[in-house]
C-alpha cells in the first residue's frame, strides 16, 4: 500500500466519527447587506468540496467564517472538533489546523520563499530552524519548485508563487486545507500548474474546499460541490448531478454562463 | 560701551552651541519614536479604547502650537508643583510632540501593507505580536524611513522654539551673543547657517531614500 493510500484509508475511517467542519445556521451581515443566509454545512474528513457562484454571492465569506477571518453573527461553526463560538483558545487551534490560499498570494515580500514557508511552523508550533527547512524543503519539492527556495517572491511567475503559497500552507500540516478562488489571478498558461498541484492534494487524502470557477477541477476531484448566490447555499450535489441535472434556476443560468 | 564685535570667538560659541540644539532633537526623537510606536499600534488596534486615546493625544498635538506645547509643559508643571527646568520641559514636550506625529505617520505606514499581508498570516496562526514583528512592522518600515528623516529635520528647527523658555541651545546662544555683539544679521545668519548644515543632508538623504523604497519590487 502506498503512502498516499495509507492516508487516504486512515483519513476515511476517521471520516466515519468525526466532521471536519460542521455549520449551523451561520448569517453574517456586512452593515445592511445579508452576506450569509442560514448557512447548514458538513464536511467530512478527507471530503474535497467546491463551492461556486457569482461574485458577491458570499462564497469567499464563507470559507474565510471557518478560519476566523470573518466572524458570524449568529450560527455555530466546529472545526475539526473545535468551537469557533468558543472564542479563544480554540481560534487559534483551528487557524493551526487549517490552511489558506489566497487568490491574491499573499506571500510575505520581504522573506526568501524559504522563509515564507519555515516563520510559522517556527513562531507557531515552536520547532527548530532546522528542522522547519527541511520540511519546507520537502513541500516545495512537492509542489515542484525546490530550485526557488532562495529567492524572493516578486522574482517568480504568479503560478510560481501560488505554489509557494501551497507549500506555506501544507508546512503547518494542517488538517484542512481552504482555497479562495487560487487561480483566479493567474495568467491562463500557469493555472493548470497550480490545478495539478491541488489535484496531488485532493488524491493525497487532504479535506478541502475550493472556491473555483475551475469545473474541470470539480468534476476531477470535488465529492460534492456547492451553489451559493446571494449569501445562500441553492444547490449541493456530487458533480454528476450538479452538472448534468442541475435544479435551480439560477444554477442553470450560472452554469449556463462560464461553460 | 559694552558691545563687543562679532569675531571668531562668538562664532564658535554659537556653532557649538549646536551640541544642545543636536542633544534636544536626539532625546526627542529617541522618545518620539519609542512613543509613537506605541501610538501607532494603538491607532491601528482592534479595540476600541487605545484606539480612542491614541486619536486624542494625536488630535491634541497636532492641533496645537509647539510653543504651546512648550509653555504647557513648562509653566504647567512648575504651577503644578514639580520644579521643572527648561531643559527637562524641552525635552518632556518635544518627545511627546514627535510621539504624536510619529504615531501618525506610523500608522499611515502600517495601514499602507496591503490587508492580505495580514490575513495570510492570521491565517497561518501567528498571532498579533508575531505578526506585527516579522509581517507588518518590517514592511511599514521601509515605507517610513523616508518620511520619518523627513519629520526629522521638522523636530530639529522646531527645537529653536525651546530657547522661548530659556533653555540654551543653538537659537538661545544667537540671542544672547546678538545682545553683546549687536550685530544681528552676522549672528542670526551664522544660526541659520548652522541649522541648515545639519537639516540639508537630512533632506537629501529622505530624499534619496523616498526614490529608493518606491521601487516596486520589493528587493
Amino acid at each position: 500500500m502506498t503512502e498516499a493510500n495509507a492516508t487516504a484509508s486512515a483519513t476515511a475511517r476517521r471520516g466515519a466519527t468525526e466532521l471536519a467542519v460542521h455549520m449551523e445556521g451561520v448569517n453574517k451581515w456586512y452593515g445592511e447587506f445579508h452576506a450569509l443566509k442560514n448557512i447548514e454545512l458538513s464536511v467530512k474528513r478527507g471530503e474535497r468540496i467546491v463551492i461556486c457562484g457569482p461574485s458577491g454571492s458570499g462564497k469567499s465569506t464563507l470559507i474565510r467564517c471557518i478560519n476566523q477571518l470573518e466572524t458570524i453573527k449568529t450560527g455555530r461553526i466546529v472545526v475539526d472538533g473545535h468551537d469557533l463560538t468558543a472564542g479563544g483558545k480554540n481560534v487559534d487551534i483551528v487557524r493551526q489546523e487549517t490552511g489558506m490560499v489566497f487568490q491574491q498570494f499573499n506571500l510575505f515580500p520581504h522573506m526568501t520563499v524559504l522563509e515564507n514557508c519555515t516563520l510559522a511552523p517556527m513562531k507557531v508550533r515552536g520547532i527548530s530552524r532546522a528542522e522547519a527547512e527541511k520540511t519546507a524543503r520537502k513541500f516545495l519539492e512537492r509542489v515542484r519548485i525546490p530550485e526557488q527556495a532562495e529567492k524572493y517572491p516578486a522574482q517568480l511567475s504568479g503560478g510560481q508563487q501560488q505554489r509557494v503559497a501551497i507549500a506555506r500552507a501544507l508546512c503547518m500540516n494542517p488538517k484542512i486545507m481552504l482555497f479562495d478562488e487560487p487561480t483566479s489571478a493567474l495568467d491562463p498558461e500557469m493555472v493548470k500548474e497550480v490545478l495539478d498541484t491541488m489535484i496531488d492534494l485532493a488524491k493525497e487524502g487532504m479535506t478541502m474546499l475550493c472556491v473555483t470557477h475551475e469545473m474541470g477541477f470539480a468534476r476531477q476531484v470535488a465529492d460534492r460541490v456547492i451553489f451559493m448566490d446571494r449569501g445562500e447555499i441553492l444547490e449541493m450535489g456530487t458533480p454528476d448531478e450538479f452538472f448534468a441535472n442541475p435544479k435551480n434556476e439560477r444554477l442553470r443560468t450560472f452554469l449556463g454562463q462560464i461553460s | 560701551m559694552l558691545i563687543r564685535p562679532f569675531g571668531w570667538s562668538e562664532f564658535w560659541i554659537i556653532v557649538m552651541a549646536a551640541q544642545w540644539t543636536i542633544a534636544l532633537s536626539a532625546i526627542a526623537f529617541a522618545g518620539g519614536g519609542v512613543g509613537g510606536l506605541f501610538i501607532a499600534l494603538a491607532r491601528v488596534s482592534d479595540s476600541r479604547w487605545p484606539r480612542l486615546l491614541a486619536t486624542g493625544f494625536i488630535r491634541i498635538f497636532q492641533g496645537t502650537p509647539l510653543l504651546m506645547q512648550l509653555f504647557l509643559v513648562f509653566f504647567g508643571m512648575n504651577i503644578l508643583g514639580f520644579a521643572i527646568n527648561p531643559w527637562l520641559a524641552a525635552a518632556v514636550a518635544l518627545t511627546l510632540h514627535a510621539s504624536a506625529f510619529l504615531g501618525e505617520i506610523w500608522r499611515g505606514c502600517i495601514e499602507a501593507v496591503p490587508p492580505g499581508q495580514r490575513e495570510a498570516a492570521t491565517a497561518l496562526g501567528l498571532r498579533y505580536y508575531n505578526r506585527m514583528r516579522y509581517i507588518l512592522l518590517p514592511q511599514a518600515s521601509r515605507v517610513a524611513v523616508a518620511p520619518t528623516v523627513g519629520f526629522l529635520v521638522q523636530l530639529i528647527k522646531g527645537t529653536s522654539l525651546a530657547a522661548i523658555i530659556g533653555f540654551t541651545e543653538l537659537t538661545r546662544q544667537g540671542q544672547i551673543i546678538n545682545n553683546a555683539t549687536f550685530s544681528p544679521f552676522m549672528v542670526f545668519g551664522t544660526v541659520a547657517a548652522v541649522y541648515f548644515v545639519l537639516c540639508w543632508p537630512l533632506s537629501v538623504l529622505a530624499r534619496r531614500m523616498e526614490t529608493r523604497f518606491s521601487r516596486p519590487t520589493a528587493r
